[in-house]
């Protein structure tokens, strides 16, 4: 599903050039759940922007569903995005003026998805993920694991091929935290692709495979026992 | 989507009540200041729009003098110059001035002040509908009258009017035609006579009397430069040869010592506004003054876009998230941009609905200060109105939201997106530009209110403060001789004398603030064109107007009404003579002796100069008598209302009983004669206030936008200990920058176009330095109470607040 081959990211300033990303290769396949952990500065945000998107590479390849993405224009890459993936943020990213219906609205409006559809998707999504009764409401109304919920159903709602997951679990309590990642589990459980950029081993346990970046390499690459764990519980069920 | 979109334009509108409502009022104010000029402008170029030939009649103007240009025409250049040129389809000579009189029908009696009387091919200069009779067939002969549509109904009710038998200046005349007057016009007449062809005839021979309004109709448009040539020929041939040879001179001398008239064409659609000479009857429309309203609410309309785009740019900082995760969600920049110019549609709309509100409340003040009746109608207006509709919607609404569109997502996400100085120059600059056009404004209105107040303090050589002026009608025709005339007057002096309370009765045949007529006369080589007033004994003594030497007309000496005159201390001047007493000077002919120099006094508008004036009594110059239509009363204040119900009274029945009694204060009527200066006074204030307001608006919601990202910075500083009023001077350090720059832009535009508005007045003041001064300082002052107080307000703030999130 993502083929990315010696991709770079290097950010100049006039004095200064840092190798933000250095000649990174990677491959994630449909239906796995690949986390990355690593300090603050060994570039696995920039690895996760670029993948989503949202920042383009200095230099390599980075193919999505086949096809090339580096270089691509700004229009292509924002249909590629809304046609392809679903982000999740630490902090959200609700938009606070629009009700919660309203912002889980957003992505299927921009992809003209017809008035009636998009009603029937949201409620369906909305009673999945336990918010139906919130949708009047303002983000600001609910608790951080609602918020985080309706950031989720929002990520969904348009069936996107890959999510993408900035630290899903930051500004939660263990809890809340806690009920976001079984969440994730059961999304993959059910064959969702999902990148995830975590500071926890506790959460990157939930994942199939960790990779741990230092300085905008990767270090190393592990498989999680837990998954066979999930796998187990799931085929003792 | 359209829903998606209104929803957050409403959440913004309901948690931004003070800002939104601020941007639609300084929207709709400007709006509104549009849709006045519109209003206006419309209206002035309403005159003669309809008139499908326009742009093929002419008025023959004749410039007298350089830059004195007369409306008027002779008798025989008409039949002379159709003949002589091939490209003239037809010639209308009408008269000057609308004729006030009765109109009788049986025992009828109907006034008119807009009576016209003009040759029989009126109608095809003048199309106007007729509803009654044929206009090809209106004014055959001079027995014929046709009457206005509401004139008609005046006399006739709903009977036709056609056919009818009236009586106008004892003349039995015909109803030809009824006319509908709905189209504004050069002229606007009550009813048309075709009385003017008997004047013509008297005057068929004199080249030199310019006296009747002559317009032509060519065949093309182009065909003036054909036409002023021949016009041209005929002048040079009837004038200048003619008169030259009566001078012993040769035409070539005789021109260039004494100027010899130049015919020019001016089409009928440029005159209510462009025309050189005085206007035809309908008056003519204030071109510059219909500049400045547009130019200034132009100007406004602009500062309150710029106000909106700054307060627009300046709150989507606030709004930055929503961009940044509707840009990851899918919207493409497009988007972006169509969602905030539906915004500003919409807020564009609300203020065009309020702006319509104002312009239809404010409407009765706004006539009454342009003296006119417009409405707010008509489809050209509306037009107009969807026109500045999309430009204020391109111009405030495209900016911001491309602004908006170009925000960086990975930027705004990080959360570093609100100390980022994108967009901070724009601000500043469009700030500055505000500071300019405040700067304009405020020493602008400074120096009108200055200009018009030295106008109200000059000493205007006269007084006349309990001096009543009578509308006196004179009598005319065929048997009434001079001598009737002034013994009539002399009759009505005398009874008016007799009633309590009044002090002193003199005839004059001027009006103060109205033109008089000129003649020019010669002193040895001089040639001095002097505005004649003619005047009965103890009517400048009345006035209180001062001598500078030798001595007023008085019955005493018996050739005061022979042949003697005064003179002014402008027309002395012109003279050039150190002892003027006693000399002699030709006048029309004549030999008169100048015995008295009056100091000058302002007869004409204060602002311009004091012409050279000859003063005669009514029996020196007895065609001049004729035009005494003014009788000067002065009553004493403690018996001025018994004496006016005397007046009235004894006017009505033994004076004039037709008309009504009509009369005016001098002092009060002379001021309204330059009211429109004083008009443009008053709205330069009112747009004063308003500029200032909004611009004031500007800068607080500018600087408060600007403080409030820089609140962690104040509170660190606040931390370290800096004391407030460090803090206040960090704060508002740039703010005096911009005013300082602002001002140095506006500085010279503003002293060109004041000096410019200035050339209208004769009598002007200097441009010192000090309204620059003033309006400096004013500016300055205003913007550091709003800047401190914004600035004092944020050093007040909780520290804790700010340190601990952000």
């Amino acid at each position: 599903m993502i083929t990315i081959k010696k991709l770079s990211k290097i950010f100049r300033t006039e004095e200064l050039e840092t190798k933000a990303l250095s000649e990174i290769s990677l491959n994630i396949n449909q239906g796995d759940f690949v986390s990355i952990m690593g300090p603050s500065g060994s570039g696995k945000s920039t690895l996760l922007n670029i993948v989503g998107l949202l920042d383009s590479a200095s230099d390599g390849s980075y193919q999505l569903l086949n096809q090339e993405m580096v270089g691509l224009k700004e229009k292509d890459k924002s249909k590629a995005r809304k046609e392809n993936i679903g982000f999740i943020f630490q902090n959200f990213n609700l938009i606070d003026e629009l009700s919660v219906y309203d912002n889980i609205e957003l992505p299927l409006i921009y992809n003209n998805v017809p008035l009636a559809e998009r009603k029937k998707k949201i409620e369906a999504i909305a009673t999945k993920l336990a918010i139906a009764h919130r949708l009047k409401h303002h983000p600001q109304q609910l608790s951080g694991g609602q918020q985080q919920r309706v950031a989720v159903a929002r990520a969904l709602i348009n069936d996107p091929k890959i999510i993408l997951a900035d630290e899903p679990t930051g500004n939660l309590d263990s809890k809340n935290g806690n009920e976001v990642m079984e969440l994730l589990t059961d999304l993959h459980a059910n064959g969702a692709t999902i990148l995830m950029v975590t500071h926890s081993d506790y959460d990157a346990s939930f994942s199939q495979k960790t990779i741990l970046m230092k300085d905008g390499m990767i270090l190393s690459e592990k498989m999680n026992n837990r998954n066979v764990d999930v796998l187990v519980a799931n085929s003792k069920n | 989507m359209l829903k998606n979109w209104i929803n957050i334009f409403i959440y913004h509108l309901k948690n931004n009540k003070l800002f939104t409502a601020l941007n639609v009022l300084g929207l709709s104010i400007g709006i509104a200041g549009l849709i006045f000029a519109i209003l206006y402008w419309n209206d002035e170029h309403s005159y003669d729009a309809w008139n499908p030939q326009k742009d093929k009649i002419f008025l023959l103007t004749n410039e007298m003098s350089e830059n004195t240009f007369w409306a008027s025409s002779s008798a025989p250049v008409g039949a002379a110059i159709k003949e002589k040129t091939s490209e003239i389809e037809a010639y209308c000579y009408m008269d000057g001035d609308y004729i006030n009189d009765i109109i009788k029908f049986r025992d009828k009696k109907i006034q008119s002040d807009k009576i016209v009387s003009a040759q029989k091919n009126f109608f095809e200069f003048f199309p106007f509908d007729f509803v009654e009779g044929n206009r090809k067939k209106a004014l055959p002969d001079e027995n014929s009258i046709c009457l206005s549509e509401e004139l008609a109904f005046q006399i006739f009710g709903n009977e036709s009017a056609l056919g009818k038998e009236l009586t106008i200046q004892n003349k039995k005349v015909l109803v030809r035609g009824v006319y509908k007057l709905d189209k504004k016009s050069s002229y606007n007449p009550s009813c048309v006579v075709n009385f003017v062809d008997l004047f013509l005839k008297k005057t068929i021979t004199q080249w030199g009397n310019f006296h009747y309004v002559l317009m032509i109709k060519a065949k093309q448009a182009n065909a003036t430069s054909a036409i002023t040539r021949n016009l041209e020929k005929l002048y040079y041939t009837n004038l200048t040869e003619r008169f030259a040879k009566l001078n012993g001179m040769t035409p070539a001398a005789y021109a260039e010592k004494y100027g010899v008239p130049q015919p020019h064409l001016e089409s009928l659609e440029s005159i209510r506004l462009h025309t050189k000479t005085g206007g035809l009857v309908e008056g003519k429309g204030n071109y510059q003054f219909l500049l400045i309203m547009v130019g200034l609410s132009i100007l406004i309309l602009i500062l309150s876009i710029v106000n909106y785009v700054n307060s627009a740019t300046a709150n989507s900082i606030k709004r930055a998230k929503e961009v940044g995760v509707r840009k990851i969600i899918g919207a493409s920049k497009a988007n972006i941009v169509q969602q905030f110019v539906l915004e500003t549609i919409l807020i564009t709309l609300f203020s065009i609905l309020l702006s319509l509100v104002i312009v239809e409340l404010s409407l009765p003040y706004y006539n009454d200060f342009l003296e006119k009746t417009l409405t707010l109608q008509g489809s050209q207006f509306y037009l107009q109105l969807v026109i500045i509709f999309i430009v204020t919607v391109a111009v405030a609404g495209i900016f911001p939201a491309i602004y908006v569109s170009n925000f960086e997502v990975l930027n705004v996400l990080k959360g570093n997106f609100g100390r980022s100085k994108s967009g901070v120059w724009l601000r500043n600059g469009m700030l500055i530009f505000q500071f300019a056009i405040a700067a304009f404004f405020i020493i602008g209105s400074y120096i009108v209110y200055s200009q018009i107040d030295h106008m109200n303090k000059k000493d205007l050589g006269f007084k006349a403060n309990q001096i009543l002026n009578i509308s006196y009608r004179n009598v005319y025709g065929e048997e009434i001789t001079d001598d009737f005339r002034f013994n009539r007057y002399q009759i009505i002096k005398n009874e008016l004398l007799r009633i309590k309370g009044v002090k002193k009765v003199a005839g004059g045949a001027f009006v103060f603030g109205k033109s008089v007529s000129t003649s020019s006369y010669k002193y040895k080589d001089i040639e001095v064109d002097g505005s004649n007033i003619s005047i009965d004994f103890g009517m400048l003594e009345m006035l209180k107007i001062k001598l500078a030497k030798g001595r007023f007309l008085s019955p005493k000496f018996a050739q005061d009404t022979i042949n003697t005159m005064l003179i002014n201390e402008a027309a002395l001047k012109q003279l050039n003579e150190k002892d003027p007493i006693g000399k002699k000077i030709d006048w029309n002919g004549m030999e008169v002796t100048i015995v008295g120099v009056v100091k000058d006094f302002n007869l004409g508008n204060p602002g311009d100069p004091i012409p050279p004036m000859s003063f005669f009594h009514f029996k020196t110059v007895p065609w001049l008598a004729g035009a005494l239509n003014n009788i000067y009363v002065d009553v004493d204040a403690q018996q001025m209302e018994q004496a006016l119900t005397a007046i009235q009274k004894f006017w009505a029945k033994n004076v004039d009983p037709d008309y009504p009694f009509t009369y005016d204060f001098v002092e009060k009527e002379y001021k309204r004669s330059y009211s429109n200066y004083v008009k443009q006074k008053n709205l330069f204030s009112l747009l004063n206030v308003i500029v200032i307001l909004i611009a004031l608006f500007g800068l607080f919601s500018l600087a408060s936008f600007s403080i409030e990202r820089k609140m962690k910075e104040i509170a660190i500083r606040k931390t370290l200990g800096a004391e407030t009023n460090v803090l206040l001077k960090e704060l508002s350090k740039q703010y005096v920058v911009y005013c300082v720059i602002g001002f140095l832009i506006a500085l010279f535009p503003t002293y060109y176009l004041l000096s410019k508005w200035l050339e209208n007045f004769a009598y002007r003041l200097e441009l010192t330095i000090y309204p620059f001064l003033i309006g400096f300082i004013v500016l300055l002052l205003l913007t550091l109470v709003v800047v401190l107080s914004r600035a004092y307000q944020a050093t007040k703030v909780d520290v804790l607040q700010y340190l601990k999130y952000e």
